[in-house]
């Protein structure tokens, strides 16, 4: 195997690895001082190295190392260890292998050879995220029936009676995707939004199947186990659900698993539904064509964001006490913002002065899209947070009710009028 | 006749469709994100221990004090008035006699173990004389080990009044 592909294969594995579970400490550092911020209070915000708090990003470094070097405890209440320990490890691998499918940014071609850029290089797209989504369900169900305890008991029931509400509707609601872009692949999917409708709006999935995207949205919030569906956890009622005899880094695993699937399904609908790694009105030709005013655009724009947001640090990252190490914090942040934007500047500088070449041009193209894919994932992680900490857990009942009278309802619905709208008028 | 029949909510198809209730709801937790990310100093969380509290009553039952007389001696007679109405048992006294004239006993030793102490008042209240108060406003005791937990006669009597009260 050459080495540019080599590179760009690694550049790929280590992306989906970074999406599945690099994002999990700052999904938990997002999800306490989102909510911090949403209730009035202000959330994590003193551990520090050296005086370094990154607004409370280190807090969740020093979660991961309590819940790593912790004793990792079996309760001698448990018949099967076997099960109680694959369990675990069962949801991780089917959260972590989901975010596989996902194309981070359109063929990458490189001296005439054209390359993937997802991880692993498989047609399957949504089946496999089907597949896997699906499978997830039973580490739920298999920690929670192992842990011997009535509360896990209790929540893998409800995790079986949830699975059977949400799967249907959200299969259909894929079907109806599928009949719009006629592949399951997810990079032809992306690539499929890149066009315009009616010359002006950005075809994405969500502008053409609103109805589709709302039924898969709420199936997915169900399917990754989050508020409001997060029923097999319920910390009002059942302890803490599947994971309450679990402890250490069996229990981290748990947790990574949920944030990976949580950045797994907010991957996906991006990619169905908001363009995956497509700047909106500019595809693939147009930001090659349009590289250098591209690269201008970012130049100026990027000193800008970094004043606005090192004008923020200055006034609301303080410290009280003077003397403490963290009252330093913001004068280095500032620095090293700083520094990043006089960097990256001088460096598009430097690549406007001596030009690209066609490699460069894509290489630069597919950055840019990575870069585009990442703020809508983060975007959607954001919405994930956002709607957790406003709406209130449903009954279970209530989920059931909603997924068999009205959401699969409404994808048939939608099924149909998509067929006839396709059959009629062609493509 | 005096039936009152109650509008029941939730038949509107506004209601039913949820999605405007679930919308207006990610409005007001967005608002109070962007009012508070905006300026944190605006935050209700207070930067405890650098930012102590500034509410707290002047009715707040603290960490005991042994007030004085004017001559700076203590004040306590050792009548065993307050270890008698303490329901936890909290206070130890051991008196002695009192040689300067000015009464007849005092305490030689007046421990109150904080760890025992449900802070109920019954000490300052039962006291005649005034000796025993809990307005020093200290409303956290720190310590390493249980034995610093038991405040001595030399260390009530050092406790002052708290600086925001001020009304006597």
């Amino acid at each position: 195997m050459e080495f540019t592909a080599v590179v760009i294969i690694f550049v790929n594995i280590l992306l989906a690895v970074n999406l599945a579970v690099g994002t999990t400490p700052i999904m938990v550092w997002w999800e306490r001082r989102v909510s911090g911020f949403m209730q009035g209070r202000s959330g994590p915000n003193r551990a520090h190295i050296g005086g370094i708090r990154l607004g409370g990003l280190v807090q969740s470094v020093a979660d991961m190392l309590k819940l790593a070097f912790k004793e990792d405890f079996i309760p001698s209440f448990i018949k099967y260890k076997f099960f109680f320990i694959v369990a675990p490890v069962i949801m991780f691998i089917c959260s972590f292998l989901t975010v596989g499918v996902i194309p981070f940014a359109d063929r990458l071609v490189i001296d005439g050879v054209s390359y993937t850029m997802q991880a692993l290089p498989i047609d399957l797209g949504i089946l496999w995220f089907l597949a896997f989504a699906g499978l997830s369900v039973y580490g739920i169900v298999l920690g929670g029936y192992s842990s011997t305890s009535k509360f896990g008991m209790l929540s893998s029931i409800r995790a079986i009676a949830q699975v059977i509400s949400y799967e249907a509707s959200m299969g259909l609601a894929i079907i109806s995707m599928l009949i719009v872009y006629g592949s399951v692949n997810l990079s032809d999917i992306a690539a499929y939004q890149g066009d315009l409708l009616f010359g002006f709006i950005p075809a994405w999935g969500v502008i053409m199947q609103p109805l589709a995207a709302l039924i898969f949205i709420v199936a997915a919030f169900a399917e990754t186990n989050r508020a409001p569906f997060d029923l097999a956890e319920g910390e009002s009622e059942i302890v803490a659900g599947y994971h309450t005899e679990y402890s250490a880094m069996r229990f981290g695993l748990f947790q990574v698993s949920e944030f990976a699937a949580m950045s797994a399904a907010s991957a996906l609908i991006v990619t169905m539904f908001f363009g995956g790694y497509q700047v909106p009105w500019l595809n693939t030709q147009a930001l090659q064509e349009h590289m250098n005013i591209v690269l201008i655009a970012t130049m100026i724009t990027l000193p800008l964001i970094i004043y606005s947001f090192t004008k923020w640090i200055k006034k609301n990252n303080t410290w009280v006490d003077a003397s403490d190490p963290r009252a330093k914090e913001s004068a280095i942040l500032i620095k090293v913002f700083w520094g990043i934007a006089i960097a990256v500047v001088s460096i598009l500088a430097l690549i406007l002065l001596f030009g690209l070449g066609t490699n460069g041009t894509n290489i630069a193209t597919a950055m840019i899209q990575v870069s585009t894919f990442l703020m809508k994932f983060f975007l959607m992680n954001f919405f994930f947070v956002w709607i957790r900490w406003t709406l209130l857990r449903f009954r279970y009942d209530q989920l059931q009710l909603l997924g068999w009278k009205v959401l699969l309802p409404l994808a048939l619905l939608n099924i149909v009028i998509t067929a006839t709208y396709v059959l009629v008028l062609g493509d | 006749m005096g039936i009152k029949v109650v509008k029941r909510h939730g038949d509107t198809l506004r209601d039913k469709l949820y999605i405007p209730a679930i919308v207006s709801g990610m409005k007001t937790t967005m608002r109070h994100f962007i009012t508070n990310i905006r300026d944190t100093s605006q935050l209700v969380t207070k930067s405890y221990p650098e930012v102590q509290p500034t509410d707290i009553t002047d009715r707040y039952r603290g960490v005991h004090r042994l007030t004085k007389r004017e001559d700076e001696s203590v004040k306590c007679v050792a009548c065993y008035m307050c270890a008698t109405a303490c329901p936890a048992d909290c206070i130890f006294i051991e008196a002695t006699e009192r040689t300067d004239g000015l009464d007849e006993k005092m305490p030689a030793i007046f421990n109150i173990d904080l760890l025992e102490c449900v802070f109920c008042g019954y000490c300052v209240e039962a006291c005649p004389c005034d000796a025993i108060r809990m307005d020093t406003g200290i409303f956290s005791y720190v310590a390493d080990q249980r034995e610093d937990f038991i405040l001595s006669k030399e260390k009530l009597l050092s406790h002052t009044r708290s600086k925001e009260f001020n009304n006597d």
